[in-house]
């Protein structure tokens, strides 16, 4: 796959970033939870999950951080350098969810000599935010 | 609140303990097998010759695998004595806030991470908020600070992570 960079003077403030969705099932949960080496039962034992009160086995934070850093990359391209991402976890995210990944581009500015945007995005499951958060990139600047 | 219990837990804020070392290095399949998980077709984490042609000159593990390096063994148990953290959930488990759950994680990354690389870790609980009433129960958000570090003595990103331990339904 030839992969097109995308350039820092080509994004603007209040761009929207391409809406993706993953349709989240039981053996993407337990594969994003032992892909990060997450075993707590809670991400692949869903009679324990239920126990402890919830519907099912959920996503695990690594697999939204990983999540979160696919959805920005997949953006920018290989060429998007990530520097920072920070997100708050809202409602859990299910087997059978279907999960609809949203952002926007909130600042773009120098620093140094890097080219820096930051995004604002939304993970959202039909029971509400999964996940929100800002992550910052570095981006090629054209003639550089 | 139990505010003797507060107090407690907030004596253990600021402890760092021995740093820890990754059980495995940096490989490919690990990161293969993440980036299976993600769906991510980033070419820098497993397309070798997009990679050798890149600013980075090879594979480089995804920025967000970070905690992934350092998460402890299933077997066999580790022999180290209990890092502060592990203290602070065991106190927050005997107090009947067995419930865990993250709620926060902010990540930095500075440096790429390699194939090969050993990484290396050291971490303190920064904060314990007072006991709250959450919609999952009474509980305590503790927020743990990371530092991780090559085998070069090199600071290749932090973590900062919040999770809540709370009391089932109360």
């Amino acid at each position: 796959m030839a992969w097109k960079p995308l350039y820092w003077e080509d994004v603007e403030e209040g761009q929207e970033l391409p809406t993706a969705t993953l349709d989240v099932t039981t053996t993407t949960v337990i594969a994003g939870a032992i892909a990060s080496r997450d075993f707590n039962p809670l991400h692949h034992d869903s009679g324990y999950a239920q126990k402890v009160g919830q519907k099912d086995i959920f996503m695990n934070n690594a697999t939204i951080c990983g999540l979160s850093g696919k959805y920005l990359t997949d953006w920018t391209g290989p060429e998007g350098e990530l520097k920072e991402i920070s997100f708050r976890i809202g409602t859990p995210c299910f087997p059978g969810d279907t999960m609809k990944m949203t952002g926007k581009v909130v600042k773009k500015y120098t620093e140094g000599d890097q080219h820096l945007v930051d995004v604002e995005y939304e993970f959202n499951v039909p029971q509400g935010r999964n996940c929100g958060g800002r992550g910052t990139i570095a981006l090629p600047a054209r003639g550089r | 609140m139990d505010l003797e219990f507060y107090e407690e837990l907030k004596a253990l804020v600021g402890q760092e303990g021995t740093p820890g070392v990754a059980v495995d290095e940096v490989c490919k399949p690990m990161i293969r097998h993440w980036c299976e998980a993600m769906q991510d077709g980033n070419p820098l984490y497993t397309d070798e010759e997009y990679a050798r042609k890149s600013k980075y000159g090879g594979i480089i593990a995804p920025p967000t695998m970070l905690l992934t390096w350092t998460m402890p063994p299933l077997w066999p148990p580790r022999q180290e004595p209990p890092h502060p953290f592990e203290q602070f959930l065991e106190k927050l488990d005997k107090a009947g806030f067995y419930g865990i759950i993250v709620t926060n994680v902010a990540q930095k990354y500075y440096r790429p991470v390699f194939p090969g690389d050993r990484i290396t870790f050291t971490y303190k609980v920064t904060d314990v908020s007072p006991e709250k009433k959450t919609s999952l129960g009474n509980g305590h958000f503790v927020t743990t600070a990371f530092t991780f570090t090559n085998q070069k003595g090199e600071t290749v990103g932090t973590q900062s992570f919040t999770v809540l331990k709370y009391r089932f339904g109360a």
